[in-house]
């Protein structure tokens, strides 16, 4: 299973790390391209998610009720809510892919810093031999400014940019919500992952947060530049709510099923296409 | 993020950071791994004791790699580089009776894989790129051993410098292996041919260097001049002491194949492939030569009667045996104890096994089970 995430995602990251640095003869430059290629990569992912969590934010007032109403019948409960268009999937799923890239991306950073013997031999087995002269590019200059990038930083600079542009990326891309429990936990969360980060960056290396930082630069500026499809997203899904809200209430037995017209899923797929879907409006 | 750090910290136990390395004088093994140097009785199988003998040290300790040198009633390691970037760049010595720390040398960063001597200065190479002459003898007020010369090279010195005919031989990761001369520090020649770094002990026979660098090739040099004799392709880094046998050369790779190579011409004579990366320096004795793996294997092989495939691969049946029941990956050069192979896994409970060196079945272990499972 290793060698296969290997084979597929930690590889390729690690030797196009490699060849970025043997390009720009910069780590930092390296990295930074890296990121933002991975991240542009795994934009659509982003951005159905997002679309998605705003979908699942204006069902939630509907799905209160259904619960409510179902509370002893879970079938019809759960019948019910795929019927509003609820996927719990459809939220988690694209999160799920990032993951093993993002993984993917740590461990290529952590090969090709190569801080210690074993790092480097994990290196040395997975440096594409089709491409020659990598091996020549390591180990890395891992000087950068006054910092070591292999080494924790000394001065603490990293740490507090990583829990400043933590706390900012989690502020922006926080999904507003209504619910008095959701917001309790999303504002423990706006400050207990920073706090995380930053505590785990003391010890980590400068490059690792590097990237830390650049990553959550570009996702709040990924944020801002799909801000406006996000609100039209959020004005499309807020208009078919009020109807289904009512649909179960005035529903004449449990099992009536709603408007089909109010509901369709796919309106959630094209939510891509905005200016069409507007076009209609 | 959160859920991405924990995912790859339930991938597996944290990777160690540098490679063990062990030795024997007498009925005493030394072996530096992660962050202790213990001394064992291998008649008794008992741990003599260990060093540091505490870790609540600040600031800490270790971790320690690379071969334990015995000089005199001392036994010297380097610190090592750690996970995450942190490394003890110090020299310690040890007492040899008692395990208490004698001095220390601090240097700028680690040393990876121990030092070397004369019998009078101690050879240390370091992270920093510098190779250290210290004189032990001669000690500041702090205890420290005084430098007599520093030879400074382009990047880091990952490997311990050969000593031959009042001259070291020093690889470094600045794609160089330099020949230096022992008493005034000053560089004799400098082989720069490689296109990447270089981090192994090189091995020398009638004034012939061989080793291998990261850029693909094997080479053999003249040692006194520096000038080529030959060089030949190998599959990946090699990142093994090279073995001198009696017409061949043999060296492993990081994606698990061994080499040999004819002494004069280069040629390839054939290879064996492990399943993981050989780290470890093949081992001569007996007429078999021992071969341990990350694969967690230990394989004994007859080198003068292999079969091999056209490709070179020699044939399975050349394989006089195999032990598959360690568990653990390997990544230190055994040695020969009497007529035992002790081979000491990379982690886990047993520090040091012993294995039938005829027969490869496993004999004892270190500690004992049962001191093992009385351990809190």
């Amino acid at each position: 299973m290793g060698n296969i995430f290997d084979f597929l995602v930690v590889n390729p990251m690690t030797n196009t790390m490699l060849l970025l640095y043997g390009l720009f003869n910069n780590y930092v430059v390296a990295l930074v391209l890296l990121t933002v290629i991975i991240r542009l990569l795994t934009l659509p992912l982003n951005l159905k998610q997002m679309v998605s969590s705003i979908k699942m934010a204006a069902l939630q007032p509907q799905m209160k009720a259904l619960q409510e109403k179902y509370k002893n019948d879970p079938q019809t409960l759960s019948a019910e809510m795929r019927k509003l268009g609820f996927n719990p999937l459809a939220g988690c799923l694209p999160t799920l892919i990032q993951f093993p890239i993002l993984i993917g991306l740590y461990n290529a950073i952590m090969r090709t810093m190569a801080v210690n013997p074993f790092s480097l031999l994990e290196l040395g087995k997975h440096v594409y031999s089709f491409l020659p002269g990598l091996s020549s590019l390591v180990p890395i200059n891992s000087q950068f400014l006054v910092w070591d990038l292999g080494q924790p930083d000394p001065f603490f600079v990293t740490p507090i940019l990583v829990v400043a542009t933590t706390y900012f990326s989690t502020k922006v891309t926080m999904m507003p919500t209504t619910d008095p429990q959701m917001k309790q936990t999303n504002q423990m969360m706006s400050w207990m992952m920073p706090v995380m980060f930053g505590f785990f960056m003391l010890s980590a290396p400068v490059g690792l947060g590097i990237y830390w930082v650049v990553s959550n630069l570009i996702g709040i500026g990924q944020y801002y530049l799909m801000k406006p499809r996000l609100e039209l997203a959020r004005a499309q899904h807020a208009a078919p709510t009020a109807a289904p809200t009512a649909t179960p209430a005035a529903a004449p037995a449990p099992k009536a099923p709603p408007p089909k017209s109010k509901v369709k899923p796919k309106t959630t797929v094209r939510i891509s296409k905005p200016s069409a879907e507007s076009g209609k409006k | 993020m959160a859920l991405a750090f924990t995912l790859t910290a339930c991938a597996g136990e944290p990777p160690p950071a540098a490679f063990p390395g062990m030795s024997v004088s007498g009925q005493y093994a030394y072996l530096a791994n992660n962050f202790h140097l213990t001394k064992w009785d291998l008649n008794t199988g008992a741990e003599v004791w260990k060093f540091p003998a505490t870790q609540d040290n600040n600031p800490p300790i270790g971790p320690f790699s690379g071969t334990p040198l015995k000089f005199g009633d001392w036994i010297i390691i380097g610190g090592s580089a750690g996970l995450n970037g942190g490394y003890d760049p110090h020299v310690y010595a040890v007492s040899d009776a008692t395990g208490a720390e004698v001095w220390r040398f601090t240097g700028t960063r680690e040393f990876v894989d121990g030092v070397v001597t004369d019998g009078k200065l101690i050879y240390a190479p370091s992270g920093d790129g510098a190779l250290y002459a210290l004189d032990p003898s001669n000690r500041e007020a702090n205890g420290e051993p005084r430098i007599v010369w520093k030879f400074q090279t382009g990047n880091r010195l990952w490997s311990r410098p050969l000593l031959a005919d009042g001259r070291l031989y020093q690889a470094s990761f600045d794609h160089s292996l330099y020949a230096i001369d022992a008493a005034s520090g000053r560089q004799i020649w400098r082989f720069d041919e490689p296109a990447a770094p270089i981090a192994m002990q090189p091995a020398m026979r009638d004034g012939v260097l061989y080793f291998a660098s990261f850029d693909g090739f094997a080479y053999a040099i003249n040692a006194s001049d520096g000038s080529l004799k030959w060089k030949s392709a190998v599959d990946a880094w090699v990142w093994t002491d090279p073995t001198i046998g009696r017409d061949l050369l043999y060296m492993g790779d990081v994606r698990g194949k061994v080499y040999a190579f004819d002494l004069q011409t280069g040629a390839r004579v054939w290879y064996f492939e492990a399943l993981d990366s050989i780290k470890a320096q093949p081992v001569l004795a007996n007429d078999l030569l021992y071969i341990v793996s990350m694969d967690t294997f230990v394989y004994a092989l007859d080198p003068s009667g292999v079969a091999r495939d056209g490709s070179g691969r020699i044939d399975r049946n050349s394989i006089k045996w195999r032990n598959e029941t360690l568990g653990r990956r390997l990544m230190t050069t055994p040695v020969i104890y009497g007529g035992d192979l002790l081979v000491p896994p990379l982690d886990g409970e047993v520090r040091i096994w012993t294995l039938n060196a005829k027969t490869g079945e496993r004999g004892s272990r270190m500690p004992a089970a049962q001191a093992t499972a009385t351990t809190p």
